[in-house]
């Protein structure tokens, strides 16, 4: 986990260094009007005072330095510092995904288990293309089309959901407002990002769950529990789904990073003040602090997610401890016959 | 011929009828056939068919027997020759979308479990006919406890709470012999040995105390050592509970120890069925006697020039989809390769003696 | 193909040709391929298609011949790439020779793909502005032969600005008087361009990295993964856009950097493959020959580990493509005059508010169409090359409902005896 941590800073700051042009240039401009020893002499002071004439692995000592105590410099456009804007920023996007995700996961399963069950059949090839078509819709196609017809005002379409923002007027300015009113109003003004976040999600899952739980009906613990007697729903979801579990919950580690990245442009177009907005503005106005802040972090995230996916991997499967690594599936522990 | 034949047929038919009385399953001219992308039909491979063909490779042809109650009965035979489809085809577990019980009939306290709906028949799986099969370890679901598995098929047989369902699966690991069965059934699969997870299937099996249990290849993937217990525990059970096995085996020493009556299975056709003293003694079918001739013994005298070569049975197991005409072994058979009525004919199974089966036209009697 | 297996009864097929005949079982499979060439024959006849240069034009009594004079160099290059490639495409499939079957796609490939970079990076322009529609109307020309589409993709027209389809302009105007239909099919070649690029790049890399980390193994390999690991930690588009923020806009950038976050997937493939394929038998050999490195990784275990990584390139140009459009979306992709689908999605809502139908509708489908086939295709590869089992229902047919089809009955006997 630390080497990989420390592979995303050099990975991020490499960027940063390999990148053509310096802060430097940026902020003394192109000073046609002094001469050139006045400005050798700014630029010198203005290098001493961002340290790049040191080397760079001092340079990056220093920003890594910096890093550990969550100081990732200011903002050159809002003129904050950057964790701060990252704190406000962070939690909005946190919901949107972690909503996306649960619907992600609520739809897919029971799709998938049926396309599963239902093998071969209508149901499976029809809701395979239908998943297939969902996975190729691109992100930025399907937010523009919904605010186009159903956000409003416009004469022909119905505004049934607002075009953009987390919260209508009214609701910010009011202080002391009750709290039910308020999170209708969140909820309301969610629905349509949540969606578009959480479609390709769903198409990603629902086959990895079909083809999970095809590996899972196939094997000899199901042919078991048919000879037990038991019923064909039992033998399903008591017996061929738990065992398709494990894989399920390691494929979150990787919906995560591409749920994160569709907030860039979602939160973009529904005008939504995330982190993925806060990196959009951030690349436009090229305020490097903030990117390199938001780089980091985003990978930083995704390392968690990945943590907690092992984690709860090791908790689903009884076959793995923490003491020893994951034995094969034949694999049985000799002990007095 | 024909008219011969419908004649032995039908006597064999009364012959049946007649001992179906005191029988614990009873199964008639059982024929289950395997979906297959090839066409048997012209012997086209499923390449050279171009996945086109909606042909049926015959698994199981024509088997008959019966089971008495309190008997071991041994299905003996090589891998491939249709014996696990057959257990399967009793306890309807044949994959549905690969294959199909062409006809035939399975009677089983008065009735035939083929006729029966799924719902009928899942009342009988588990509590009056148990299977145990050959893998225990990818047999027994790795996510739950043994105690779990075996309590749930107590509570759906029975009517039993969990409390009282999880005390009974103790009592019965006891039975099967487990040590300590209180805290092994705690454990998970992937714990236990292999013998152990026999034990626990074996335990899974007769938990509801059924009349029938069906082992395919119980102690294939066990140690010798481990095998004898196996076998010795399923003795046991049976002598206790009074109930039937339907032993499945390739190992005709097995069958040879712990059967009353062997059967012999050669490309999905019933070759034999004797006793297993007299099959031992006297076999009558060529592939039997090819089967007893090829153990190596201890201390046999050498022949001739003082070495002695291990004999076999020249050939090989033909392939499903060209199966040869008429006798399916004829050649590979000493004397039926040259007789043109092993080659043209196919002989059905037929009682040469009360209680000796064999479909061979050289065997005595059969004529 | 199948006359040379005859020709040679014993030899059965190649890898390969098995493959492409399962591939070519499915109709979907086929549809989608027959999508992508058309695709690709948009994107190289680009200029004929849609164009505002006539191919022949009368001018003061003489003939002139605007079109084609005035082709840039990327058409050119484009052109031969595509008929060197379609050549190859056709001959190497008949010819018996081995080498040159195996030689000639990784030369089309190349060739392909460095001319794209070259020509997309350098292109000079010889720009001849004269707008001879204007001249045709003011009536100075006559007897002018129009492509189809007869809209430059970079003439702006300000008058005729968002306007919705029309007889004229048959899918509409964009945002500064430009044809959409002619944006959208010379917007195919920055995509098509972008994803084989890209691709190619990312595979080549990943293919390096995963054939040494697997091929060497143990220290080699644990450092290389924890690198692997790190790139992968960072979510691709934040790690796309941080670049996009540190370096100057650009096709070939853009190219560039979508090849090089996106080989870790390849690299991982290739790595567990190798790491199979190193106890194999037959490398042990070639080992035990003293066969030069290059040849052992490439010429002996590549093949045989290619499967996996042809398939994700499938998926990696749809992935490529998209993401293309949505950096061009979000505004760091390329700049305009060059046209670009993203791009044209982001003008579908005015900086008034005001939703333009068709800016949004036909862009997003196009690329909507083109990353479907690409998936497909790219399942079908996955299908073709790994067959699934056919028609295995696992659930009894009481919870399916479905009975089994009637059978005819088993031959038991030789005799005749069918049914008892």
């Amino acid at each position: 986990m630390i080497p990989t941590l420390l592979g995303i800073t050099i990975v991020v700051f490499a960027i940063s260094k390999i990148a053509p042009g310096d802060p430097v240039s940026l902020s003394v401009g192109a000073s046609g009007q002094m001469d050139a020893e006045r400005a050798g002499d700014l630029r010198a002071a203005r290098m001493r005072l961002y340290g790049l004439d040191k080397p760079v692995y001092v340079q990056y000592a220093d920003w890594l330095g910096h890093v550990v105590r969550l100081d990732f410099g200011d903002s050159i456009k809002h003129r904050r510092p950057v964790i701060k804007l990252i704190k406000e920023r962070l939690p909005i996007t946190l919901t949107l995904n972690l909503i996306a995700l649960a619907i992600v996961y609520a739809v897919s399963l029971p799709v998938g288990i049926l396309a599963a069950v239902k093998h071969g059949r209508f149901f499976d090839r029809a809701s395979s293309v239908i998943l297939l078509m969902l996975w190729s819709l691109p992100v930025m196609w399907v937010g523009q089309m919904l605010i186009g017809y159903f956000t409003g005002p416009t004469p022909l379409k119905a505004g049934w959901f607002p075009p953009a923002g987390l919260s209508s007027n009214y609701a910010e300015s009011a202080s002391g407002a009750p709290f039910l009113p308020w999170l209708a109003d969140r909820l309301w003004h969610l629905v349509l990002p949540v969606l578009c976040l959480s479609y390709t999600g769903f198409a990603y899952l629902a086959k990895q769950v079909r083809a999970a739980m095809l590996d899972s009906l196939q094997m000899d613990y199901v042919r078991t529990a048919r000879a037990k007697g038991l019923s064909e729903p039992a033998v399903i979801l008591r017996h061929a789904f738990p065992n398709s579990i494990i894989p399920l919950i390691t494929i979150m580690a990787t919906l995560l990073p591409a749920m994160f990245a569709g907030s860039v442009i979602i939160e973009k177009i529904f005008s939504i003040p995330g982190m993925g907005l806060l990196a959009f503005e951030a690349v436009t106005n090229r305020d490097y602090n903030v990117v390199m802040a938001v780089a980091t972090i985003a990978g930083v995230l995704n390392l968690v997610g990945l943590l907690f996916g092992d984690i709860a991997y090791a908790i689903a499967d009884p076959r793995i401890s923490f003491d020893r690594p994951a034995p094969a599936k034949r694999h049985a522990e000799p002990s007095a016959v | 011929m024909n008219g011969d034949d419908t004649i032995l047929n039908f006597r064999f038919s009364i012959g049946n009828r007649r001992s179906a009385i005191g029988n614990q399953l009873s199964v008639e001219g059982l024929c289950v056939g395997f979906f297959t992308q090839a066409c048997p039909e012209t012997g086209l491979s499923r390449a050279k068919s171009r996945g086109r063909g909606n042909g049926v490779v015959p698994a199981v042809q024509d088997v008959s027997f019966s089971i008495k109650k309190g008997q071991t009965f041994a299905l003996v035979g090589e891998s491939g020759c249709g014996k696990t489809a057959t257990a399967l085809a009793i306890m309807r577990l044949l994959p549905a979308g690969q294959s199909r019980v062409v006809q035939g009939k399975i009677l089983f306290e008065g009735r035939n479990l083929l006729e029966l709906s799924e719902k009928q028949m899942r009342l009988i799986r588990g509590s009056k006919i148990s299977m145990v099969f050959q893998e225990p370890a990818t047999s027994l679901n790795p996510v739950y406890t043994v105690g779990d598995q075996i309590a749930e098929a107590i509570e759906l047989h029975q009517n039993k709470n969990a409390g009282q369902a999880w005390e009974d699966a103790a009592a019965i690991l006891r039975k099967v012999g487990i040590a300590d069965p209180e805290r092994r059934a705690l454990e998970y699969p992937h714990r236990l040995s292999g013998g152990m997870q026999q034990r626990v299937m074996i335990a899974m099996a007769i938990s509801c105390n059924p009349v029938l249990l069906i082992a395919d290849e119980p102690t294939t993937a066990l140690d010798t050592t481990v095998q004898a217990q196996i076998l010795d525990l399923l003795d046991d059970l049976r002598k206790q509970n009074g109930m039937s096995i339907l032993l499945i085996t390739h190992n005709l020493g097995v069958a040879a120890q712990r059967a009353d009556i062997i059967a012999v299975m050669y490309a999905s056709r019933l070759v034999e069925i004797a006793d297993s003293r007299q099959l031992l003694a006297q076999p009558h079918h060529p592939y039997t006697q090819g089967l007893l001739r090829s153990l190596p013994r201890l201390g046999s005298p050498p022949t001739g020039s003082g070495v002695e070569r291990l004999q076999t049975i020249p050939g090989t197991v033909p392939e499903a989809l060209h199966l040869p005409g008429g006798c399916k072994f004829h050649p590979r058979c000493r004397v039926g390769c040259a007789d043109m009525r092993c080659r043209k004919i196919e002989p059905a199974l037929r009682e040469i003696q009360p209680g000796r089966w064999a479909a061979c036209w050289r065997a005595p009697g059969y004529e | 193909m199948s006359k040379q297996s005859q020709e040679r009864p014993n030899w059965g097929l190649s890898y390969g040709e098995l493959v492409w005949r399962r591939f070519r079982k499915s109709r979907l499979n086929m549809a989608c391929l027959i999508f992508v060439a058309f695709l690709l024959l948009l994107a190289v006849f680009a200029p004929f298609l849609a164009s505002d240069r006539p191919f022949i034009v009368r001018i003061d009594g003489k003939l002139h011949f605007p079109l084609f004079k005035n082709l840039q160099l990327a058409d050119y290059c484009i052109f031969l790439a595509a008929g060197v490639a379609s050549l190859q495409l056709f001959v190497g499939s008949r010819r018996q020779n081995r080498k040159f079957r195996i030689l000639s796609p990784v030369c089309c490939l190349l060739y392909v793909g460095l001319g794209s970079m070259l020509i997309l990076a350098f292109v000079p322009r010889r720009l001849d502005a004269t707008d001879y529609r204007a001249l045709i109307a003011s009536g100075k020309a006559s007897n002018a032969v129009f492509p189809p589409i007869p809209y430059g993709y970079d003439r702006t027209n300000l008058e005729l600005c968002r306007q919705p389809p029309s007889r004229r302009h048959w899918l509409g105007t964009d945002d500064v008087g430009t044809d959409v239909l002619c944006r959208l099919i010379h917007g195919s070649r920055i995509s098509l361009a972008v994803g084989f690029v890209a691709v190619g790049i990312s595979t080549i890399i990943g293919i390096v990295a995963g054939a040494i980390l697997g091929y060497f193994g143990g220290k080699v390999d644990f450092i290389g993964m924890r690198i692997v690991e790190a790139v992968m930690a960072i979510p691709v588009f934040f790690l796309i856009i941080t670049m996009m923020a540190f370096f100057p806009r650009s096709i070939l950038n853009i190219m560039i950097i979508i090849g090089i976050t996106g080989w870790t997937g390849s690299a991982r493939f290739i790595r567990a493959e190798f790491l199979k394929l190193r106890r194999q038998d037959f490398v042990q050999a070639a080992i035990s020959l003293a066969l030069p490195l290059r040849s052992i990784l490439f010429r002996h275990m590549l093949p045989n580990a290619i499967a996996p990584v042809l398939v994700n390139a499938t998926f990696g140009i749809s992935s490529a493509i998209f993401i293309e459009a949505a950096l061009s979306f979000l505004g760091f992709g390329v700049a305009p005059p060059t046209p670009s689908w993203g791009q044209m999605l982001s003008l579908g809502v005015s900086t008034t508010g005001r939703f333009l139908w068709w800016l949004t509708l036909f862009p997003g489908l196009a690329i909507f169409l083109t990353v479907m086939a690409y998936n497909l295709a790219g399942e079908g590869l996955r299908d073709a090359i790994d067959p699934p089992r056919a028609g295995t229902a696992l659930v009894s047919p009481a919870l399916t409902g479905r009975v089994p089809p009637a059978v005819p009955g088993v031959n038991t006997a030789e005799g005749g005896r069918k049914t008892r």
